[in-house]
């Protein structure tokens, strides 16, 4: 379900931009980091859960109303050079204010431990990812699919020209799909905190994934995006259930041997 | 260019040339007098957080002796290892070639020193080494090369004995072994020296460097329900393992082993919580009880505000005892100083250290410690007791070194 997440953010940014976003990765590790400083500065996880990722989204905000917004009219390299830079000065940047040593945290104590599910044992706290990450992607589609801003922005990645000739303010829906896209990192990172721990390249290993993701699913895809985090993270389970060494070439296996079939991706059309 | 003009400058240029012949072989003399020391460190890619501190390890060590060695300066190199064969032999062997290094320190990952070290027997530099492969002086030892950790006989024997000792019923392990070099070795003695204490294990799952999600091999490892978990891997591995081991719920309730631990690096990014009943192995700890080690523990903490581990003390250590080759040799030739440093004996950083002159294995203790519960903790570093010591060497069935070379 976080692959979901991840891809599903990634997408949306990729098919406004119509170029991966490699600060995204970036984005995902700074949720981790201010999740942490949250809760250290208010003593309250729950509510650090909340403001983290919106953190994040008002970065994203940022990112594309100072920078991105000023390369739309230069092309795609200036966009993918930007966004290339970005994500090492946000690197950078974690390490000088958190400094370059990684360090665990605890989810809270009624989530810590194991529970025996007859079939195998599985931690707590990662449930309860997946319920959370689960309901993230269930409100996002519903967003996307089921209200009007929703068919705007999906409208506006089909085709940014129309939307703007129907006088809808297409930068300002750029902006929105970009702090979207940067809030969706950033609670993947937050809640992928407990989980894996925070370092300054933890953004590196989860952006190679969320490609993966992007590409599966068709780029820009947001639906396919969902069913291809679903789909690499469930052949990751079974290819590990026999073949542990084997379950992180899993999810490339799995990208190539679609890819192979259908160039386009699971969902694309392009 | 008028013809005059021309003159002038190939008058000039004659000039400048005979300038050079007198001025430059000052200049060659000067730069032969230094002594080029390199260290090939991790800057980029897997180990990159180590890299630095690596360097500082080194650096106290030259900076000990004022960068001077047998009275001629010390011209200290520093090469991103980037944790890639390639990279690094390429940028050894350039360093070598291009500034005159011949004594070369590094890199931090076993598969990319045993490349390293195909480099300095070919360019014939002295190298030295710290990690897990017993490969450097084992099949693939030569005269160049040498190990400063201690033998991954050495460091099974003291960790299985030793945590044996404390938990007698500890009979069913399971195994999280990095696939490479180091793990391999590492792996190989600890089953051997199980055996001896009647070792049933349940299980041993191989994880590629540089994993990061470890929960499909714990959930492995939980099913096989065993008495204990080793994990025979290191830095970021360890950290996501250990991490990962105790979000299942195994730890505290079954012991954890780091057989290969960096220590501090490794045990200052988990929670105390998640050290709990974590038993670790490792070539250095700060509390040693040398004099040498608190010298350097001082030092360290006064410079950089926390104690070192490892790393920077193995880094720290190698430049050491190359440095007490050169004084024994009272030369800077590598054939000298590598003559001087088979069969060397000093009481240094871990305590008495002798160098084996057979297979350039550092003969020397091994550190076994248990992480405190929190409540036992006097300060943040406060991360563990040290239990035991072990120095027992390689018995010579397994030596895999059968003739050092010549030069």
């Amino acid at each position: 379900m976080l692959y979901a997440l991840m891809g599903l953010g990634l997408s949306l940014i990729t098919g406004i931009l119509n170029i991966p976003n490699f600060a995204h990765g970036a984005l995902f590790a700074v949720g981790a980091y201010l999740l942490v400083t949250t809760v250290n500065a208010i003593g309250n996880f729950w509510l650090a859960l909340v403001l983290a990722p919106i953190g994040v989204a008002l970065l994203g905000l940022a990112i594309e109303y100072a920078g991105i917004r000023r390369l739309y009219a230069a092309g795609h390299d200036y966009q993918l050079l930007f966004t290339f830079g970005l994500a090492l000065i946000i690197s950078e940047g974690i390490i000088i204010i958190w400094g370059p040593v990684g360090f665990s945290y605890l989810p809270p104590p009624f989530l810590r431990g194991g529970v025996d599910l007859g079939f195998t044992f599985y931690p707590k706290y990662r449930l309860f990812v997946m319920v959370v990450a689960g309901l993230l992607v269930l409100a996002t589609w519903l967003f996307l699919e089921k209200t009007r801003y929703g068919a705007i922005m999906r409208a506006g990645i089909e085709n940014k020209e129309m939307v703007s000739l129907l006088g809808i303010d297409i930068h300002r829906l750029f902006t929105v799909a970009f702090a979207l896209g940067a809030y969706l990192a950033g609670i993947a990172g937050a809640l992928t905190a407990p989980i894996r721990g925070i370092n300054p390249n933890m953004g590196v290993d989860m952006l190679g994934v969320a490609f993966v993701v992007v590409a599966l699913g068709g780029l820009g895809n947001l639906l396919g995006a969902i069913a291809a985090g679903l789909l690499i993270g469930v052949a990751q389970a079974i290819v590990a259930a026999y073949w542990t060494e084997a379950s992180t070439a899993a999810i490339f296996a799995v990208m190539a041997a679609v890819l192979l079939v259908r160039p386009q991706g699971l969902f694309g059309i392009r | 260019m008028s013809q005059r003009k021309r003159r002038d400058v190939l008058k000039i240029g004659a000039l400048g040339a005979a300038a050079a012949g007198l001025g430059f072989p000052a200049i060659i003399r000067a730069q032969q007098k230094e002594v080029v020391m390199l260290g090939i460190w991790p800057a980029t890619g897997a180990f990159s957080d180590v890299g630095p501190i690596l360097d500082r390890g080194m650096r106290m060590a030259l900076e000990e002796r004022d960068m001077k060695i047998q009275g001629r300066p010390v011209k200290y190199i520093v090469r991103d290892s980037a944790t890639q064969a390639g990279a690094a032999t390429r940028r050894v062997e350039e360093a070598v070639d291009g500034e005159g290094a011949k004594f070369v320190i590094g890199p931090w990952s076993s598969g990319v020193a045993l490349a390293v070290s195909e480099v300095a027997k070919r360019k014939k530099v002295l190298h030295y080494f710290s990690g897990g492969t017993e490969d450097i002086s084992g099949a693939r030892c030569h005269r160049y090369s040498f190990q400063w950790a201690a033998s991954p006989y050495t460091a099974a024997k003291t960790v299985v004995d030793n945590f044996m000792k404390a938990n007698p019923k500890a009979k069913r392990w399971h195994l999280l072994v990095a696939d490479y070099a180091f793990g391999w070795s590492v792996e190989k003695y600890v089953k051997e020296v199980g055996k001896t204490h009647g070792i049933e294990f349940v299980g041993a799952d191989r994880h590629p460097l540089g994993e990061r999600e470890f929960s499909n091999y714990v959930q492995k490892a939980a099913a096989n329900r065993p008495d204990a978990v080793a994990m025979i891997n290191f830095g970021l591995d360890a950290v996501s393992g250990a991490r990962e081991i105790f979000n299942f719920g195994l730890t505290p309730k079954v012991p954890l082993i780091m057989t290969w631990s960096s220590g501090v690096e490794e045990l200052v990014q988990l929670t105390p919580e998640i050290r709990e009943n974590i038993w670790v192995g490792s070539n250095f700890y700060y509390t040693a009880d040398t004099p040498v080690a608190k010298n350097f523990v001082k030092n360290y903490q006064a410079k950089f505000g926390n104690p070192p581990g490892y790393a920077p003390s193995a880094a720290y250590g190698m430049t050491r005892i190359m440095l007490a080759g050169f004084d024994k040799a009272k030369s800077v030739e590598v054939n000298d100083v590598i003559t001087a440093l088979e069969g060397i004996e000093v009481d240094d950083l871990v305590g008495r250290m002798r160098v084996d002159p057979k297979t350039h294995q550092t003969l020397r203790p091994y550190f076994f410690m248990r992480c405190k519960p929190k409540s036992a903790m006097k300060h943040a570093a406060d991360f563990a007791d040290i239990v035991a010591t072990g120095d027992t060497p390689m018995p010579a069935e397994y030596a895999a070194c059968k003739d050092i070379g010549g030069f």
